[in-house]
C-alpha cells in the first residue's frame, strides 16, 4: 500500500484528464463566423435530459467509499472485508465524515485497486461533469483540502497546509502524527519504521493466510471476494486462480521462497513491536483521538479478531491474540467508530 | 473481317502507334457478338435435344463425381444416393433425372469447397455390361476443389480504427465440407480479438448447418469511457427455411468485463464495472429480398432477433428477454420524362428493441440492466447526424444506453450526373430520428413482474413523448461489395439534453445501413 501522506504535491485530477476521441476536432480548421452562426441555430428544439437507467449510482449527493464489502455491509456501513479499504473506511470516520459506502471491485477503481473516494456531485468543480474519484493514495490530501474548504479557508495547498491544519480543524489537528511531523523530525522516522512493519510483515503474514493457505482461502477469500462477482462456476475457478497467483507475485517480490515459518515469526515481531510502542496508552503515539496509524493497524486486527469471519488457519490470530493492549485497541475502535 | 495490316502500310509504323482503340473496341465487339451467337445456338441445340427426349424414360444407374479426392465418398453418397434410381419407386424421364442431377450439383457448389463451374456431363453405359439396361445412364460430375487451407492477413484503417488482422480458413477438414476459421485482430479500438469457429453441415445438407466457437477480446469503448474483455463461447444451427428466410438458433456463454475506465467515468459506470457472465439462447431471422443489400433500390429486408439469458435453467449473471426489429424497404421512383431507370430511389428503415428485465434463476425480483446489455443507439450506421452511441442516456459524457428504443430512417438516393447508373455512386438526402429510453423505476417498490409491466408501459409510453431525436443532411454514397461507404453532411433538428449530435460532416463504413 503506497503512503505518500508527505509525498510531494500531485497534480490534482483533472476533470477531463482523458480526452475522449469523440471531443477532438480538427485543430487546423477553424469554422468561419456566418457558418458558426448557422450551426448555432441547431438543433432547433432540445428537450429536458433522458433518465438514466436503474442500475445508476443512486446517492450522489453523499461522498461515496468504494469498498469491498457485502450489499448487506454497504447498507449499515460495517466494516470492510479488505484491509487496504477498512483503513480508509476508518480513517474517514475518525475525521467525521460523513460518507457512505458501496460495494464494489477493483475494476470500477481509478488505479486499479479499492479503496476510492466519489466526492458528492455537488462538490464537483464543474456542474456538468461527475466529480472526479479521488484513489486511496489521495484520500488523506483530499480530506484535508475539504475539511479546509469546509472551514472557509482557502486551500492553496502547500503554503496554507499547516494553516489548515492547525487554525482551522482543531479537532482534526492534532491527531494524527504524521501531519504535524516535518519530514526530518526523528519521531518521524520512527513513524515510517513501524508503517513498515505493517506494510511488510504484516501485510505478508496476511496475504499468506487469507490466499495462500487453503482453508482460509476457501472459507474467507473465496466466500468474500470471489463468489460475489459471479455464480459461473469456470469463472470463479480462473478469478481464484489470479488471485492466488497474484498473493504468491506479491509475496515473492519481497523474498526468493515464500517460508511460511519465517513470514509467521516476522509478524509475531511485528505484533510484539506494535504492541510496545501502544505501551497503555489508547490510541498510537499517545495520542487523544485515533490517526491514520491507528486505522492501518486497526485494518489488520479487526479482520483477524473478526468473529464474524471463520479463519480456519489461525496461526496469525493467536499470535495477535497474545498482545492484549493490541486486542483493546482494535475493541474500542470498533466499538467507539462501528456501532 | 479485313485485317487492318493488309492495308499496305509500314508494320512497324503501325506497331508503334499501337493498337488503335476504337478498333479494338469493335473487334472485341464482333467477336464477343460471335462468341455469343455460337453459345447460344449450342444452348438451344441443346436444350432441343433434351426437349426432344424429355419424355424419354432414364434410369440413373450411377452418379460419379470426379476431381473430389478430399471429399469423403459417404459425405456424397448422402447427396446423391437417394437420386439413384435403384432408391426411386418410380422411373425417372430425361428432364427429371437432368433436374435431380442438377440440383445435386448446386448443392455441391453451394457447401463452397469446389471452384466454380460443377460440369455435369451424361453418359450411356457400355452395351456389353450385362447388368446395364437400355434406359440406363451414367452421370459425371467434373468438380475441382479449393484449396483447403486459406490464409490472409492485412491492415485496414477507418471510422477512427486501425487494425492488423490475420485469418485462416481451413476448408473441407474431414471430408465433409467442415471450415474452421480463425481470426486474430489487433487494433487501436479493439485491441485485441482472437476468434474461432467450426462449421460442419448436417447431413451433407448445405442449408442445414451447425458451428461452434469461442473468442477472446478487448474492446474500447470511448463513448462510454470503458474498456470491455470478452470471453466466451457459442454454438448455433442454422437453416434456410422454405420461403428462403435464414434463422440461427444457438446458445451463447460470455464472460464480461467493464474495466480500464477513463478517469472521468461516470458513476453510473462505476457501479457496473467489474465481472458478469451471461448465458443464454438466441434466435435470429432474416429474410433478404433487396436487389443490392449495399444499394438498393427496390425490394425489402426484415430481421428479428430474440434472446433469452438468465431464466430458469441458463443461470449466468444476468437476466433478461431481449428483442430487437429491423425492416428496410426500397423502391425506385419514376422520373416523367425518363425512360426506363430514373437511378432515383426511396429506402427507408425502421428498427426497434426492447430488454425486459427477468429474474435470474428461482429469484423473484428482476434485476436491472447493465451497460453490456443495453442498446446503444446513434452513428453513422443508424442515426445518421449522431455520433457513435449518441442517442439515449448520458452520465456526464458518458452514453450509458437504454432499454426501449425505435429509430427511423428516410434516405432518398439520386443518381451522380455523368456517372452511370450502375456505377456504385449515389448521392443521398436523408432525414433520421430515434430514441433510446432507459426502463423508467417502478411506481411501486420492488421489481416483481407486475411491477416491470407497469414500468415498461410507462417507458414505451416516453418514446411518444415529443419529436424523436432527429437529425437531416446529405452526402455521397460508395457501395462497395463488401461494405458501404457514406460521407455526409448533417445537422440536429431535434435533440435530448446530453445527447450528442455531430454538426457538420460524417463519415461511415458500415454492412447493414439504416
Amino acid at each position: 500500500m503506497p503512503q505518500d501522506a508527505n509525498a510531494a504535491p500531485e497534480e490534482k485530477p483533472k476533470p477531463r484528464a482523458k480526452a475522449q476521441p469523440k471531443n477532438s476536432s480538427w485543430p487546423w480548421f477553424t469554422t468561419p463566423q456566418p457558418i458558426k452562426r448557422l450551426f448555432d441555430k441547431f438543433p432547433l428544439e432540445t428537450y429536458g435530459q433522458n433518465e438514466l437507467p436503474q442500475r445508476t449510482a443512486q446517492h450522489r449527493d453523499q461522498h461515496a467509499l468504494y469498498v469491498f464489502t457485502t450489499d448487506n455491509g454497504a447498507r449499515r456501513g460495517a466494516p470492510s472485508f479488505n484491509p487496504g479499504c477498512l483503513k480508509w473506511q476508518a480513517y474517514l470516520k475518525f475525521r467525521n465524515f460523513s460518507f457512505i459506502t458501496i460495494s464494489s471491485n477493483n475494476h470500477a477503481s481509478p488505479d486499479g485497486a479499492l479503496p476510492f473516494l466519489l466526492p458528492s456531485a455537488s462538490s464537483s468543480t464543474f456542474p456538468d461533469a461527475p466529480p472526479s474519484p479521488v484513489p486511496s493514495n489521495r484520500i488523506q490530501r483530499w480530506t484535508r483540502d475539504t475539511i479546509a474548504k469546509r472551514k472557509g479557508i482557502s486551500n492553496a495547498s502547500g503554503l496554507s497546509r499547516q494553516q489548515s491544519e492547525h487554525g482551522a480543524a482543531p479537532a482534526e489537528s492534532r491527531t494524527s502524527k504524521e501531519e504535524d511531523i516535518a519530514p526530518t523530525d526523528p519521531s518521524d522516522m520512527r513513524y515510517e519504521a513501524y508503517m513498515s512493519l505493517l506494510d511488510h510483515w504484516i501485510r505478508n503474514a496476511y496475504l499468506y493466510s487469507l490466499y495462500l493457505s487453503p482453508p482460509n482461502f476457501d472459507s474467507i477469500a473465496f466466500p468474500l471476494y470471489i463468489a460475489p462477482s459471479t455464480t459461473n462456476t469456470l469463472v470463479r475457478i480462473t478469478l481464484s486462480h489470479q488471485l492466488r497467483a497474484a498473493a504468491e507475485t506479491e509475496l515473492l517480490k519481497q523474498s526468493a521462497r515464500i517460508e511460511v515459518v519465517a513470514i509467521h515469526q516476522e509478524s509475531d515481531k511485528a505484533f510484539a513491536a506494535l504492541s510496545e510502542l501502544l505501551g497503555d496508552d489508547e490510541y498510537f503515539f499517545g495520542e487523544k483521538k485515533p490517526g491514520l496509524f491507528d486505522a492501518s493497524v486497526f485494518a489488520y486486527t479487526n479482520l483477524l479478531l473478526d468473529e464474524g469471519l471463520d479463519w480456519r488457519d489461525t496461526r496469525m490470530a493467536d499470535g495477535l491474540r497474545g498482545y492484549r493492549n493490541l486486542v483493546a485497541h482494535q475493541k474500542r475502535i470498533r466499538q467507539t467508530h462501528f456501532r | 473481317m479485313a485485317d487492318p495490316l493488309d492495308s499496305g502500310d509500314d508494320i512497324f509504323d503501325k506497331l508503334q502507334k499501337g493498337v488503335d482503340p476504337k478498333l479494338q473496341a469493335e473487334k472485341d465487339r464482333v467477336r464477343n457478338e460471335r462468341d455469343y451467337a455460337q453459345f447460344e445456338k449450342t444452348q438451344r441445340r441443346l436444350s432441343e435435344l433434351i426437349q426432344d427426349n424429355s419424355t424419354l424414360p432414364a434410369t440413373i444407374s450411377s452418379i460419379r463425381v470426379l476431381g473430389a479426392p478430399n471429399t469423403r465418398k459417404s459425405f456424397l453418397e448422402r447427396i446423391f444416393n437417394p437420386i439413384l434410381s435403384a432408391n426411386q419407386d418410380r422411373p425417372y424421364t430425361l428432364a427429371e433425372a437432368i433436374r435431380e442431377v442438377s440440383t445435386g450439383a448446386d448443392k455441391l457448389h453451394r457447401l463452397d469447397i469446389f471452384h466454380e463451374p460443377i460440369s455435369l456431363f451424361i453418359d450411356r453405359p457400355p452395351k456389353t455390361d450385362p447388368s446395364a439396361t437400355p434406359t440406363d445412364i451414367d452421370f459425371y460430375l467434373s468438380v475441382r476443389e479449393k484449396s483447403r487451407i486459406l490464409i490472409k492477413t492485412g491492415t485496414s484503417a477507418g471510422n477512427g480504427e486501425g487494425e492488423a488482422y490475420t485469418n485462416v480458413l481451413l476448408r473441407n477438414i474431414f471430408g465433409g465440407a467442415e471450415s474452421l476459421n480463425v481470426n486474430a485482430s489487433l487494433g487501436t479500438r479493439t485491441r485485441s480479438a482472437y476468434q474461432a469457429s467450426f462449421e460442419s453441415p448436417i447431413l451433407s445438407n448445405p442449408d442445414l448447418r451447425w458451428e461452434i466457437g469461442g473468442l477472446a477480446s478487448s474492446t474500447q469503448k470511448p463513448w462510454s469511457s470503458h474498456e470491455e474483455v470478452l470471453k466466451g463461447g457459442w454454438t448455433k444451427l442454422r437453416w434456410i427455411a422454405q420461403g428462403g428466410g435464414r434463422h440461427e438458433l444457438g446458445y451463447n456463454g460470455v464472460w464480461r468485463q467493464i474495466t480500464g475506465l477513463a478517469s472521468n467515468a461516470s458513476p453510473t459506470l462505476r457501479n457496473d464495472a467489474g465481472d458478469s457472465v451471461k448465458s443464454s439462447i438466441q434466435h435470429t431471422w432474416i429474410k433478404e429480398r433487396r436487389d443490392n443489400p449495399m444499394l438498393p433500390t427496390r425490394g425489402y429486408f426484415n430481421k428479428s432477433t430474440l434472446e433469452l439469458a438468465g431464466w430458469g435453467p441458463l443461470q449466468g449473471d444476468v437476466a433478461f428477454g431481449k428483442a430487437e426489429l429491423e425492416a428496410q424497404g426500397a423502391m425506385p421512383i419514376p422520373i416523367p420524362g425518363i425512360k426506363g431507370e430514373s437511378g432515383v430511389s426511396l429506402t427507408t428503415g425502421l428498427r426497434a428493441g426492447l430488454l425486459y428485465p427477468l429474474p435470474l434463476g428461482l429469484e423473484s425480483e428482476s434485476k436491472p440492466s447493465r451497460i453490456n446489455d443495453r442498446f446503444g443507439l446513434g452513428g453513422p450506421t443508424d442515426v445518421r447526424g449522431f455520433r457513435l452511441s449518441g442517442l439515449g442516456p448520458h452520465d456526464g459524457s458518458d452514453a450509458v444506453g437504454g432499454d426501449v428504443y425505435a429509430a427511423g430512417s428516410a434516405n432518398l438516393l439520386f443518381p451522380i450526373p455523368r456517372v452511370a447508373l450502375d456505377k456504385p455512386f449515389r448521392f443521398q438526402a436523408f432525414l433520421t430520428g430515434g430514441r433510446l429510453l432507459a426502463l423508467k423505476k417502478p411506481e411501486k417498490r420492488g421489481t416483481n413482474s407486475q411491477n416491470v409491466r407497469q414500468a415498461l408501459g410507462s417507458t414505451i409510453a416516453e418514446l411518444g413523448n415529443g419529436l424523436p431525436s432527429i437529425a437531416a443532411g446529405f452526402g455521397l454514397i460508395y457501395a462497395h461489395p463488401v461494405a458501404r461507404f457514406e460521407l455526409n453532411f448533417s445537422l440536429p433538428i431535434v435533440q435530448r439534453r446530453g445527447e450528442d449530435a455531430r454538426k457538420g460532416l460524417q463519415f461511415g463504413i458500415g454492412i447493414n445501413m439504416m
